[in-house]
Formats: C-alpha cells, structure tokens, sequence
C-alpha cells in the first residue's frame, strides 16, 4: 500500500447568497493514490464538484469560502497556493476536465492554441514547440487529421471530439492527478464508452491519479479502484468498489442501488427511486442529513450528526447502525447481505 | 474524524436506536406557491432602485397634471421687470418717480472732485446718466458697455453711443437695465475712428427702481395698500426665475412637463401597440404573409431614425398657429413599430413551437382563444419591458429635435424648447438651461431604472447581471 | 466570406435606394410645390430649379431624373444660397464631421470597454459603484446637455487659470476636438460601457474561463486572451446603431460648439428649409450609415471565428 499521493482532509466550503449561506462541502476527506482511481459518486447539489473546485481554487471567492482543510498533494498543502515545489499545481500537477466541453473551451481561440497555451505558460516552451507537442497530444487522444483540426474552432468540433480535445489539454504537462467533473455526462452513450476507455488507457500509460466526479454508477463500476459516495456535503460511505457495491453499509448507498437500472435477467423488481428530496444546505439538519429519508431512521439519527465508523478495513460509513450499541447493527442489511 | 474506528466516542443509550416514525413532509421544500405577476411585482418590490424610479415617475406625473393648479401663473406672461432672473435673486424694488428728461446736470449728491468717467445721478434700472470731462487729443469718443469687467483683451462689449465732441460730456444710458454690474468705457477714437488704446472705464452698480403706476398695473401689492415714493415693493415670485422673455420657469417646466411627458408616454405606448398587432399578426399567420410583413418591417427600420425625424417634421411639421406635437407624434410611431413588431414576432413564433400551445390545439381550442390565453400573457412581459424603455428614447428624440428647432413650436414649452431657449443665454444665466435639462435627465434616469428593474422581475432570461 | 460581403454589400445598396426614394417621397408630399411657397427662393434659382429639377413634368418624371442625377453622385444645388451645389457642401463640410466622429467613436469605444471591463472585475466594490453611477447618468443625459455643459466647463477652466487652455468654441486644431469629441461620445461611451460590463460579467462566470484558471494560465494572460476577446464581441455588434447616433449626436455638439461640420450645415438647411441640402444631406448620412453598418458587420466577421468560417 503507498502513500496516498493526494489527501483531502475535513474540507468545508460556504457560499453566500442572497437566500443565506449554503454549506455546500461539509467536513470531506478522502484520499486518492497513484495510478489509481477514486469516484466521487453522489447526486445534484450533493458538493461533489465543490469540493475538487475548492481544491483546485476554482470557486469564485466572494461568494465562495473555504472554511477550514487541508487538501495536500505528496504531503504539501495545496490549498491556497498557486505552486508547490516550483510546479504550477493547476495545470501542471493537476489536470482538469468538464461536464460540457463545447462551454468549456474558449470559442474564439483555436484548439491547437488552447492545448498549446499550458505548455507555453508552464514549461516555457516556444510557441512552434509548443504547438508541436499539441498535434502528438491530439494523436495521442485519437483524433484524427491532427494537423487540420488543430487550427479549427471548437465550434466545428463534436462533443465527443472535444472532450478529447479537453482531455489533451489537461494532460498536456503530465499531470500527476487528473480531476475528471462529469466528463461522459453531456455525451452520447456510445462516446461515453469511448472517452472512458480513453481516460483508462492514458491512466495505464502515465500512471496518473483518476478523481472520477460522477452520478452514473455504471461509470463508477467500469472505472473506480476506491468509491466515496457524497451525500448533502459529507461523504457517507467510502471504500473499495466491491466493499461500497457489494458491501454497502449506508442506506444512501443501498438507495442510489436500488434507484439503478439493472440489466440482469434474474432480476424482476421495479426501480425504488429515493423518497423526498436533499435537505437545505442554507440549514443543514442536525443530525444526519439523510435521516428524513431514510427507512432506517433512529431518534439518534435526528438528534446528531453520525461519526465515521469503520465498517472494515479501508470501509467506512458515515451512519448511526454501525455504532457498537446499536441493536439493528448485525441485522445483516447492510454487511455483506441483502443486495446482489 | 481522525478516529476512524467503531468504537464510539458517544454512549447511547438503547432509546436512542428506537425508529423514528415515518414523515410524509420529506417531499421537498414547501414553500407557498405565487403566480407569475404576483412574484414580479414582489421582485420588483424588493429592487430599491425601481421603487425609487416608480415614485419618481409617480412625482413627475403629478408635477405635470397637478403642478398647473397649485402654481397658477401663466407660462407665456412675460414678466419685463425680471428677465432672465435666477431663482433666489432679490426682488425688492424701491418707488421712484415717473421718468424724465435730463439736461446733463448733476443731482445733488453727486458732485464729486473725481475726473474723468462718473455718474452724475443715482443709478437705477430707469437709467445710468453718465458725464465725463474733456479727452484732450482724441478725435472722437465712443461709449461702451459690458456685462463683464474689462479684461486684458480689451473687449468692451455693446457700443452703445459715439461722440465727436472730445469735450466733457454727458449721456444716459436707458437701454434695457437690469439690476447688475455695468462695466461703461468711453473709448478715444482716433483720426480714422479706430480705436486708439486711450480708454476710460466705470463700474455702476444698477439698483432695481419701479413707479407707482407700475406697481398699480401690475399688481404687485393690493388695491387698498398706501404706497409712497421710496418704500420698497417686492416683485412677482419665480421660484426657478425666468427665462430671456421674463417668462416664469417653474410655469413653463410645468407646461413643458406635460408636452415632454405626452409624447415621451404616448407615443410609445401607440408604437408599442401597433408593433404588437403587426408582429402577432405576422408571426402568428407565418409563411408568405409573414415574410412579407418582415421584409417591410425590415426597411422602415433601416431608415435613419433622427434623418428621418427631422424630415417628417421639414415636411409636415409647424404649419401656422401649430404647436408641432402632432407630426412628431406620428412620425415617432410611423418610424418606431418595427422593432417592436420584429420582437413580439419572434416571441409568438417560440411560444408556436411550445408544447402547451399544441397541446391546446389539440384540445380544440380556436385561434382567438390561443392567441389570448397563451401568446399575449406570455409576452406581456416583454412587451412591457420594450415599452418601459422605449419612453427614454422618445423623451430623447423630442428633446433632440426641439432643441435643434425642429420640435415644437413657440410659445408652447417642451423641456427641449426650453433647453434650446437656454442655450443662448447659457454662460450669463445658466439656470434658463439647467432647469429643463435636469428635468429630462431625471424623467430618462426614472424610466432606464424602471426599465431594468422590470426586466429584472418579469424575465429571468432577459435579466442583465447587475 | 466573400459571398456574405458581396450578399451585404447588395442588401446595403437597396436599402440606400430606398432611403433616396423614401426621401423624395417625403419632400414631394410638401402641399403644394416647395419653391414656390411662401419661403421661396430668388427668380434666379428659381428657374434654375425648375431647369433642373423639372418640376413642371409629372412626379414619375421628376423621380426618374431625380434617381439618375443621385446615381452620378450629384445632389443638387442650394436652394438659399445660390449656385451653391450640395455636393461642395458635403465636400467641404463632411471631413470635419468625421474627423470629429471617428475621435468621439474611438473615445467611445476604446473607453466603454476600459470602463466595462473594470467595473465587472471590481463588481460591487467601490469603483464600479462609482463608474456605474456615471454611467447611469450618463445613458440619462442628452447630448446637447452634455455639449453645454462641456462648453461652460472650459469657460469656467479657463476663466480660472486667466489663460485659455482649450478653445470653447471653432474648428482647426486639436484643441478644438478634444471636449468635443469627449462631449459626443459620452453618451455611447455610458452606453457601451454598461454593455460591456455585463459582457464581461457573463464570461468571468463562463466555463471556458474556469478551464482558463484549471490550466493555471496567469491572471492576465486569462484576461487579455479569454476574457476581453469574447467580452468585446458584444460591444462590436452595436457598434453600427452607435456611430449613428454619434453622427446625429453631431448635429448639436457642433451646434453647441461652433463647428463646421456637415451636422451644423445640416440643422441650418433644416431651419431654413433649404429643401435640396435637407434631401441630399438625409440620402448622403444615410447611405454613409448603412455602409458604416455594414462595415461593422463584416468587422465583426472577421474578429469572430464563427461567422468568419460559415
């Protein structure tokens, strides 16, 4: 077992608005290790992708705050600094690629420039060199008649092609992480398959992080090592993929499961959709967030905020069953049984 | 969080665990629901600058309507007594004796040692009697006089007499005194009656006198008031002064008000009207109608708008005994529709594709009843906010054309008229343009803020990131 | 590209023919016949009106020679000032105007996006509070109030200082432009610069800006690259509609100021109701609008990937 490469500790982020102040990312740790992948799974507005753009120094401050946290990449702080060890961290140690990638990318500047721009800026490089080195990159991401397309205008590109473009762009100067928001989100199905095969290929090649930010759990299932699952700014159970799909130990988890379709022929149940709707992050409960909706809900889970237990090694669950006195914690819902 | 085991940190107790009963208020954040108007008007409500423009609309509506009735002057009584007078300035004037003649003898009082250019009499508005001794080497003299000091380059202002007698003399001035600072030179001429650099200068100060017949005729005190030579009388009141005619400002701003505001409110609302009828109607219809209807649409709106005004009005404009509101009333709603039309047309034609319409249709619904129920509502929002904006602009363009002559005709007041009245006098009596332009300012201001803060209320999409 | 300069070039030539017809129109629907009405012009220019014109021949007539003397760039002669033709009116007058609209343009544009930018970096802080309250006041105010309060200002400059720091009034040096100009262009100035604020606001927030800062590009390469260029676009758009109401605002800004440009000239022939400078005047700024439109169109063409390549 290594080091983790990146570690993300009690991470909390507010914004204000004219409603109040949202505590979107409420206390997130997690940890993420070379060459292997994390998906941060969890539905709208649950601060999944708060929390990477916190880490990156993406949120727009005012209205954005980083509370308290740490986010440190090979032990040294990240957060709040624009360079660690003389290396661009935004960029240059961490790549990033988005939900849309036709908004994403500037429209009145080529592509080849936008891939080349990193290059120029972080490694000093000349603008024909640079430019050069676009053309390998877009070879690399298998889009063909390179030199064409690179004085071209996003415009006249395809969603698919772009993403492309976009993944070219962020791992332009062999970043160590590569943060992925959503990328397969505004695509085709077929694409989808596509662009994740591409980012599990260039994975294997360079031996990069993966943090995997997605809703689709099929994504999570084909792609992730490690899972966290978010729920209302806090991760409510992490883990291994098999520990959080096959061992699921919070209800959250169990009920995005559920809500799945699943294209198993032995199986004949309707879809379980989650009852009601995520709490106000203006106000979030004092307990735990998800106590409203939870089938399992105890007079604890409302009076406080459940702790992070250990359910195995490296498996945790942010829930009041796995507390050593609780009665329903051997009932075998969630350890193990029940589900698949 | 560091602690990362299962062993709690907390002891509950067994009570703690028991399930909690199942709620029915999980679905989601109740709030009380309100219809589309209702949450705009409360938008709007909450926006402090559009509060503020609606109360100065609200303000300015009555300063029009109502003001004429609380101020009950005429605006086209010219006040000869105060021309061009600023707001605040003193009124008194003291009762002297009718005039008369004077034979170049000195008052008594006003015998001095001093030489050269002086009074001989009391200076007052009625006259300035001016003497002078003899100029020794001049061929001539030529008296001037100024408003301003004479300064290093030798501007004397207005000649108002010459004299080829060099000897002492005397002259009275009665030309159109105010109660000012005269600056009087009695220039020497030389042989061929150029100015030669031998000047003498005076400064008189001009004291506001008026006779009892006057003050009788105009009214100034009541009938029955004793009046004798040398008490004081107070002149009619002007709250903003008066303009080059001794017309009273606050009665022409009240008067222009409504000129101003008639065409800055009437006219968009026709032009709006209209544009709505034609748009709808061509995007409703759609197909060849429609693209005709455009392509018209498309060539009034690329004739140059002001040209245009100014060659409406060439052509149609004051005839006699005309105020000129009229023509301009019609060419801004001839020249202004298109944009409209082209607007609502786009909307109508979106709102076609929407499925609710079709779903109507589907239901049976005629095409009266669709255009009522759902294309107007539904532009209704924009529509207003075009119109909120469209009042600037056709204050402007009135303004505009009025100040260039092109507006309304004299003696009807618009603030534009005004403006342009005051420019002639600008740099001796600044208010006479000041006046109208903050009022146009302000109207302009009042209708932009209202503008944008209804679309701020009515549509999200259209809303500008403040 | 060539073919939608081509295709604009010909939409613009209809549309001056239109104006020009449109125009003519206007002033034959004058009751009665503009010469000899009761602001009639000398015997002399009469009957060399009438030469040229051919009022006594029917409308269609008059039309058809009126379109062919415009077609060979001729505009006619003064109706108040005899043997003066138009076209020595425009020649001699219209440089002075574009001079001064191309300065109060360039003012306008150069500042409204200065402006805009800043405002929507320092949104709701104190210098946009600031700029935007000028603004305010300046989308508020008329040009002619403007050009006079411009002109009592330098009074009152000069005034103070005893010496004459810039000229309050005339034509000739640069002097003469500078608050004229700055006079003219203040109302679009207010204008662009809300535009452009907005503009500006919108992509701060926009995600390509966002990739911008994860690529960790410095903050002014992020600005001059991604912001500004895609901010701008907007503000190159309207810039048609605002030369021409630069070229309008002219009229009374040289009015105000004494200058003569073809806008003075213009307002005269106006006032005097010197029908054959009104009309070629109106044919000559219009057709002048339309091509200054047009011409920004294919500006916008060309700074604009989207429309360059389609």
């Amino acid at each position: 077992m290594s080091a983790p490469l990146l570690e993300v500790q009690n991470l909390h982020v507010e914004f204000d608005t004219y409603g109040g102040t949202v505590r979107a990312v409420r206390g997130v740790d997690f940890k993420v290790e070379a060459g292997r992948t994390l998906a941060i799974v969890g539905e709208s507005g649950c601060g999944k992708s708060v929390t990477v753009q916190a880490m990156m120094g993406l949120i727009p401050m005012p209205p954005g705050r980083i509370m308290q946290g740490s986010a440190k990449l090979r032990g040294v702080e990240i957060l709040g600094r624009k360079t660690i060890e003389g290396r661009e961290v935004r960029g240059a140690e961490i790549g990033m690629i988005f939900q849309d990638p036709m908004s994403s990318l500037n429209p009145t500047m080529t592509i080849g420039d936008q891939i080349a721009e990193p290059l120029i800026v972080h490694r000093g490089y000349s603008r024909s060199k640079a430019w050069a080195r676009a053309l390998e990159l877009l070879k690399l991401v298998r889009i063909p008649e390179a030199e064409k397309r690179a004085k071209q205008y996003p415009f006249e590109f395809s969603g698919g092609m772009l993403q492309r473009a976009m993944i070219a762009m962020a791992i332009s100067c062999k970043p160590t992480v590569l943060i992925a928001d959503e990328p397969t989100t505004a695509l085709d199905v077929t694409i989808q398959a596509q662009i994740l095969d591409l980012l599990k290929d260039l994975q294997n090649e360079t031996g990069m992080a993966l943090i995997l930010i997605t809703h689709d759990l099929g994504v999570v299932a084909r792609m992730a090592d490690d899972v966290a699952v978010m729920y209302a700014g806090q991760i409510v159970e992490s883990g291994s993929v098999d520990d959080v799909f096959y061992r699921s130990s919070h209800p959250y988890t169990l009920g995005l499961k559920l809500a799945m379709p699943n294209n198993d022929p032995g199986r004949h149940d309707t879809l379980q959709p989650i009852e009601g709707s995520p709490p106000d992050l203006f106000s979030p409960p004092v307990g735990c967030a998800y106590a409203a909706r939870c089938p399992h809900s105890m007079r604890v889970c409302e009076a406080r905020s459940p702790e992070q237990f250990d359910v195995a090694p490296r498996h945790y669950s942010r829930c009041w069953l796995h507390h050593a006195q609780s009665p329903h914690r051997a009932d075998g819902l969630f350890l193990g049984g029940g589900n698949e | 969080m560091s602690d990362l085991s299962s062993s709690s940190s907390v002891t509950l107790s067994a009570d703690d665990f028991a399930p909690l009963p199942h709620r029915d208020d999980i679905h989601g954040i109740n709030r009380p629901s309100r219809s589309y108007w209702q949450d705009a008007w409360r938008r709007l409500k909450s926006n402090r600058r559009a509060l503020f423009s609606l109360w100065l609309i609200i303000g300015l509506l009555a300063f029009a309507l109502i003001g004429p009735f609380l101020w009950q002057v005429d605006p086209s009584r010219q006040d000869i007594d105060q021309i061009s007078q600023a707001p605040g300035a003193d009124r008194s004037a003291e009762i002297v004796p009718e005039y008369t003649a004077w034979d170049g003898s000195v008052q008594p009082g006003f015998e001095s040692d001093a030489t050269g250019l002086r009074i001989g009499a009391d200076a007052n508005s009625q006259s300035v009697r001016l003497i002078w001794d003899a100029v020794p080497g001049a061929n001539a003299l030529r008296l001037y006089r100024n408003i301003f000091p004479i300064d290093g380059e030798l501007a004397f202002g207005l000649p108002i007499a010459e004299f080829t007698s060099v000897e002492a003399g005397f002259y009275e001035d009665r030309l159109d005194l105010r109660p000012d600072t005269y600056y009087y030179t009695l220039v020497s001429l030389d042989q061929d009656m150029n100015l030669s650099a031998q000047y003498q200068e005076l400064a008189v100060d001009v004291r506001r006198v008026i006779t009892l017949d006057e003050v009788r005729e105009r009214e100034l005190v009541a009938p029955d008031v004793e009046l004798a030579l040398g008490d004081e009388v107070k002149l009619s009141f002007h709250p903003f002064g008066t303009d080059y005619l001794g017309r009273d400002i606050l009665a022409r701003l009240m008067s222009g008000a409504r000129v101003s505001l008639f065409i800055g409110i009437v006219a968009p609302f026709l032009f709006v009207l209209l544009g709505v009828a034609y748009g709808s109607t061509a995007g409703f219809i759609g197909g060849k109608v429609d693209q005709v209807m455009m392509r018209i649409a498309d060539f009034v709106v690329a004739l140059p708008f002001l040209l245009f005004m100014i060659l409406f009005q060439v052509v149609f404009g004051i005839g006699p005994g005309e105020s000129g509101i009229l023509p301009m009333l019609v060419a801004l709603i001839l020249l202004s529709w298109p944009a409209t039309a082209r607007l609502v047309r786009g909307q109508i034609l979106q709102i076609r594709q929407e499925a609710y319409v079709s779903a109507s249709r589907l239901l049976g619904a005629k095409n009266y009843y669709l255009v009522l129920r759902h294309m107007i509502p539904n532009t209704l929002g924009v529509i207003l906010v075009t119109l909120t904006f469209a009042v600037p602009s056709a204050i402007f363009t009135e303004a505009f054309l009025s100040f260039i002559g092109m507006g309304v005709a004299p003696p009807t007041a618009s603030w534009g008229s005004m403006s342009n009245e005051g420019l002639a006098t600008m740099l001796t009596h600044p208010h006479e343009l000041i006046f109208p332009a903050i009022f146009i300012s302000l109207t302009v201001l009042a209708f932009n803020l209202l503008g944008d803060g209804l679309r701020d209320a009515l549509d999200s999409r259209m809303r500008s990131l403040e | 590209m060539w073919q939608y300069t081509l295709k604009r070039l010909l939409q613009g030539v209809i549309t001056v023919w239109f104006i020009a017809t449109a125009t003519f129109l206007a002033m034959h629907s004058v009751p009665g016949d503009p010469i000899s009405g009761e602001r009639a012009a000398t015997e002399a220019i009469r009957a060399n009106l009438a030469a040229r014109y051919g009022l006594d021949k029917p409308l269609g007539e008059q039309y058809v020679i009126y379109i062919g003397n415009f077609l060979k760039g001729d505009f006619g002669i003064s109706f108040t000032q005899q043997n003066r033709q138009v076209n020595d009116i425009i020649r001699e007058h219209f440089p002075v105007s574009a001079t001064l609209g191309i300065l109060a343009v360039l003012f306008a544009a150069l500042g409204g996006v200065l402006w805009g930018a800043l405002t929507a970096i320092y949104r709701n802080r104190l210098p946009d509070t600031i700029i935007m309250f000028l603004v305010i006041l300046g989308i508020s105010v008329p040009s002619f109030v403007f050009a006079a309060l411009g002109q009592l200002a330098l009074v009152n400059i000069n005034n103070f200082f005893g010496v004459s720091i810039l000229p309050v009034a005339g034509w000739g040096t640069v002097s003469h432009m500078i608050v004229p100009a700055l006079v003219l262009g203040m109302g679009t100035m207010a204008y662009l610069t809300r535009l452009m604020r907005s503009s500006m606001l919108e992509i701060i927030h926009s995600d390509y800006v966002r990739t911008a800062k994860a690529k960790g590009l410095p903050a002014e390469r992020i600005f001059l690259k991604h912001q500004l260029r895609n901010a701008i676009l907007p503000v190159v758009t309207v810039l048609g509609p605002a030369i021409a109401a630069i070229t309008t605002g002219g009229f009374v800004v040289e009015l105000v100021f004494a200058i003569p440009g073809l806008g003075r000239y213009f307002v005269q022939a106006v006032q005097q109701l010197d029908y054959t400078v009104i009309m070629g005047t109106t044919v000559f700024y219009g057709s002048f609008l339309v091509f200054m439109v047009i011409l920004v169109d294919l500006l916008y063409g060309w700074i604009d990937p989207r429309v360059r390549v389609q």
